[in-house]
């Protein structure tokens, strides 16, 4: 059930008017969101149903024992049989076959012919965000940093809440829970911000879909493309993967905001970014501070730095997908963290990195948008040939003529007026979303605009890439 | 940004379901308001670019309008269903003279429909179908035009973006609901297209917008006669002046009753009409025309490889059923191919043989192919793939009417 369906939007009023008239009461209230939210993961396979609520259920009571464990080794175990829950869940389901594909291949290269069985599982939709929410708590709860909350609804509500249940943004159980435990009533001011969002997120998602075919030329392309097909191509994924997610994620913010909950910013116009550490500070937002918190400081943070960078990036690109692209995806955000980092020590640098000279910020953000779009070649690419024969066509001086002929140079502008304006969007939101709501004849009118965009170019039948992770 | 809370006070309490219960009534009337505004203002955008259920689907709509009428009528009734080739190809009048001639009184229809590949086709048999059985009635004789090229998934890939608009209108609501029991996203969003938004899809608006930016088709590189553009034109304008002559009752219907869904007949029309007719079908059969029109098959269609799609060739076998339920006899038919333009390689027509086989195997149905008969030849096309008017359209017919005059002779 995708947001920017009309399936949805029948599911959302409907439950508006339970929500809104009929169940008042605090804990019939959660009773609905809980059943509303497993309706709604139940429309894509309500055979995983009993995975989420499994781990839910398993992750309550493990933080209760935690909390109530009178020795560091029993909430050590405790947080253990968390960790290898939920990640022995991710595993099964979403690494296993790709563990034994990588298995197998080696083997064959080292001259042993093996066909290892695989599970073909299906990837149940969302995992990697509710597994990762789920375990946070845990963790906290060891960390001492939030007390177990009793209250088995409250919480399985809360890691199953439909707005963000599927693609994020991951949540962290003392954000969340305390909001499930009071149910805030929204007020006006959060409603109008929420429908901002929602309507900027739906036009994200639009110029996202259309920004699919352009990149789909240059990915989808057995052999190679002309130059200015790879640059339009990759640029276009670059749109295409900010306006789905963001989109999807402004979405969320919005819908939990009509409800009457707060769930924090995913997305700080990470394109304008001037280094990949900024890039990471600003680009999914709650999984780069999930991976900061529970991965790099566990790994031991700033004390062999650039190893726990390489680990974090490393591991994070794993959880985006299971294949070797994400995996070279991770290992070359890393390499450029780590790179940053070490110019930054060095002195012959540090005039340049402090400057406060706009050429000094072009250059700074001109670098960094480049290294973010090789990147995204890879994240994009079917396999690691085709990913390095794109990154050839874009660098590759060579007259070859484009497909689409004149439309080409059309389709490259307007792929980077698309990008332009989602970002001039989401700077408008940030900076002047007050301003905007208070002028109620602007407002309204920016929002129906939006909508209509929306259903007259919108193709709803388009999933949200977010959702495979 | 901030959020009140609920209270255990009683007093309290019952102000915050209050204020609830107010702030969710703004919510849901900005959410209803919003929309339907919005939904106002792209229903004023379709109807301004006159793009509705019922332009695309126009000669369709008239057609199944008629069923009634049709299924009325007193004598034998014939229909020949396919796709354009059988709209240009199939003269319902001339093959109703024809076999008056030899003492068979039966109606024929023309029920060929361009832009409607296998899987619209198959909505619409059956709802010919059910007009049949409302009323009662049976078709004597069924011919059902199998049209490789409009099978292939390059044809199908092509119709994806009016794939939910078309569905949407020629679904009965039985299948509708059926649909939405099986994918309650589908079925939400083909009532939408067809309930609130005229039978345009949001896909449909966004390719009428993308066309610009499309790779261009290839072209042939022959270069067109500017002397026989010319000639072309005049010879239009005056053909388009003759008609209204001698048609000025003519109600400009897609799909004519009066014509059985055909176009006109030759005895209708004059002999220095019928001789700008042939003049003109010559100027259209430059090599220019013809090679341009075969690579715009190719492109669109895959008409040389002939890839076929499972989803069409499934949807070619139900139409085959649904005519077998409301007809008497019911025969496959290929029609004639101009040789002189497509050729398909033996792996294509190979490819071909093997979907035919399915077809008679599952269905039992008697196939014809009338690809290569001597009766038509390459100049009584008007391009690649369609019948002229007056020649090839007559001199097939008439062979229709020969091939059937015995079956449909017989009571």
């Amino acid at each position: 059930m995708l947001f920017n369906t009309p399936i949805f939007f029948l599911f959302f009023i409907v439950f508006l008017l339970f929500y809104g008239f009929v169940f008042l009461q605090k804990t019939p209230r959660l009773y609905l969101i809980l059943v509303a939210s497993l309706v709604f993961y139940g429309a894509w396979n309500y055979k995983f149903i009993p995975l989420l609520v499994g781990s839910a259920v398993g992750d309550y009571f493990l933080a209760l024992a935690i909390g109530a464990a009178q020795t560091q080794r029993a909430k050590k175990l405790f947080l253990t049989l968390s960790i290898i829950m939920n990640l022995g869940i991710l595993a099964m389901f979403k690494y296993a076959d790709f563990a034994i594909t990588s298995v197998a291949d080696f083997l064959q290269f080292l001259g042993y012919q093996s066909s290892l069985p695989t599970l073909s599982w299906v990837l149940p939709v969302g995992i990697s965000f509710y597994t990762f929410q789920s375990l946070s708590y845990t963790i906290d709860v060891y960390r001492g940093d939030m007390q177990p909350r009793k209250g088995l609804v409250a919480f399985t509500a809360a890691l199953s809440f439909f707005p963000q249940l599927v693609a994020g943004p991951i949540l962290r159980a003392r954000q969340i829970l305390p909001q499930f435990h009071k149910l805030p009533v929204p007020t006006w001011i959060n409603v109008k911000h929420g429908f901002l969002l929602i309507t900027a997120g739906l036009l994200k998602k639009t110029i996202a879909d259309l920004l699919a075919v352009p990149a789909a030329a240059a990915f989808d392309t057995s052999g190679s493309v002309s130059l200015l097909e790879a640059w339009t191509g990759v640029l276009a994924f670059a749109g295409q993967i900010y306006g789905d997610f963001s989109g999807y994620s402004d979405m969320a913010i919005g819908l939990a905001l009509l409800l009457g909950f707060q769930i924090p910013l995913n997305f700080r116009l990470p394109y304008f970014a001037s280094s990949p550490v900024d890039f990471w500070r600003r680009w999914h937002i709650s999984l780069s501070s999930w991976l900061r918190d529970y991965l790099y400081i566990s790994l031991g943070g700033k004390y062999s730095r650039y190893r726990n960078i390489m680990i974090t990036m490393l591991l994070g690109g794993l959880w985006h997908g299971a294949a070797w692209t994400f995996v070279m995806w991770g290992a070359f955000h890393g390499l450029i963290i780590t790179t940053t980092h070490y110019l930054s020590s060095i002195n012959i640098f540090q005039t340049f990195i402090k400057s406060k000279s706009w050429w000094v910020k072009v250059i700074k953000w001109g670098v960094t948008f480049y290294l973010v779009l090789l990147g995204w070649v890879l994240f994009r690419a079917t396999n690691m040939d085709s990913a390095l024969q794109l990154l050839h066509d874009m660098h590759a001086l060579t007259a070859s003529v484009p497909v689409a002929g004149v439309a080409a140079g059309l389709i490259l502008i307007l792929t980077m007026v698309a990008l332009a304006l989602m970002h001039l969007m989401d700077y408008f939101i940030i900076t002047k979303s007050e301003k905007i709501e208070n002028k109620p004849w602007l407002f309204w009118s920016l929002l129906i605009l939006g909508q209509t965009i929306c259903l007259m170019i919108g193709e709803p039948s388009s999933e949200f890439i977010y959702f495979q992770f | 940004m901030s959020s009140s809370t609920s209270s255990s006070s009683p007093e309290h309490g019952s102000i915050v379901v209050q204020n609830t219960r107010k702030i969710y009534f703004k919510i849901l009337l900005a959410i209803l308001i919003g929309m339907g505004i919005s939904l106002a203002f792209v229903r004023l955008f379709t109807y301004l670019n006159d793009a509705s259920g019922e332009t695309f689907l126009s000669r369709v709509l008239q057609a199944q309008a008629a069923l009634p009428t049709i299924t009325s009528e007193p004598d034998d009734l014939v229909m020949f269903y396919g796709s354009s080739m059988t709209q240009a190809g199939f003269s319902a009048r001339q093959f109703d003279r024809e076999l008056a001639e030899a003492g068979v009184e039966i109606k024929s229809f023309n029920f060929g429909f361009g832009g409607l590949n296998p899987l619209f086709q198959d909505y619409l048999s059956r709802r010919i179908a059910d007009g049949f059985k409302q009323n009662d009635r049976k078709l004597k004789l069924a011919l059902v035009e199998f049209n490789p090229f409009q099978t292939t998934v390059t044809r199908r890939n092509g119709a994806l973006e009016v794939e939910d608009s078309f569905i949407s209108l020629l679904a009965s609501p039985q299948e509708l609901r059926e649909i939405t029991a099986k994918d309650p996203t589908t079925g939400a969003r083909m009532y939408t297209i067809r309930y609130l938004r005229d039978g345009v899809s949001a896909e449909m608006i966004t390719s009428f917008f993308a066309e610009p930016f499309q790779a261009p088709r290839p072209r042939t590189e022959l270069i067109e006669d500017e002397k026989i553009v010319e000639r072309r034109d005049q010879l239009g304008n005056e053909l388009n002046e003759r008609f209204e002559q001698e048609y000025p009752d003519f109600d400009g219907a897609d799909w004519s009753y009066q014509w059985q869904g055909a176009g006109t007949i030759p005895e209708e029309r004059s002999a220095e009409t019928l001789e700008v007719f042939t003049e003109f079908y010559k100027t259209l059969r430059t090599d220019y025309q013809l090679d341009n029109d075969r690579l715009s098959r190719i492109n669109s269609a895959d008409i040389i490889d002939l890839d076929f799609s499972e989803v069409l060739v499934e949807s070619f076998i139900q139409i085959v059923k649904n005519f077998q339920s409301i007809s008497d006899h019911v025969e496959v038919v290929l029609l004639p191919k101009n040789t002189a333009w497509i050729k398909n390689p033996p792996e294509a027509m190979q490819r071909m043989q093997q979907v035919l086989d399915r077809i008679q195997t599952e269905t039992g149905v008697v196939i014809r192919n009338f690809q290569t008969i001597d009766e038509i030849t390459p100049d009584m096309f008007s391009d690649t793939t369609h019948l002229a008017r007056y020649s090839g359209d007559v001199a097939f017919t008439n062979f229709l009417a020969e091939q059937y005059k015995a079956q449909l002779q017989q009571p």
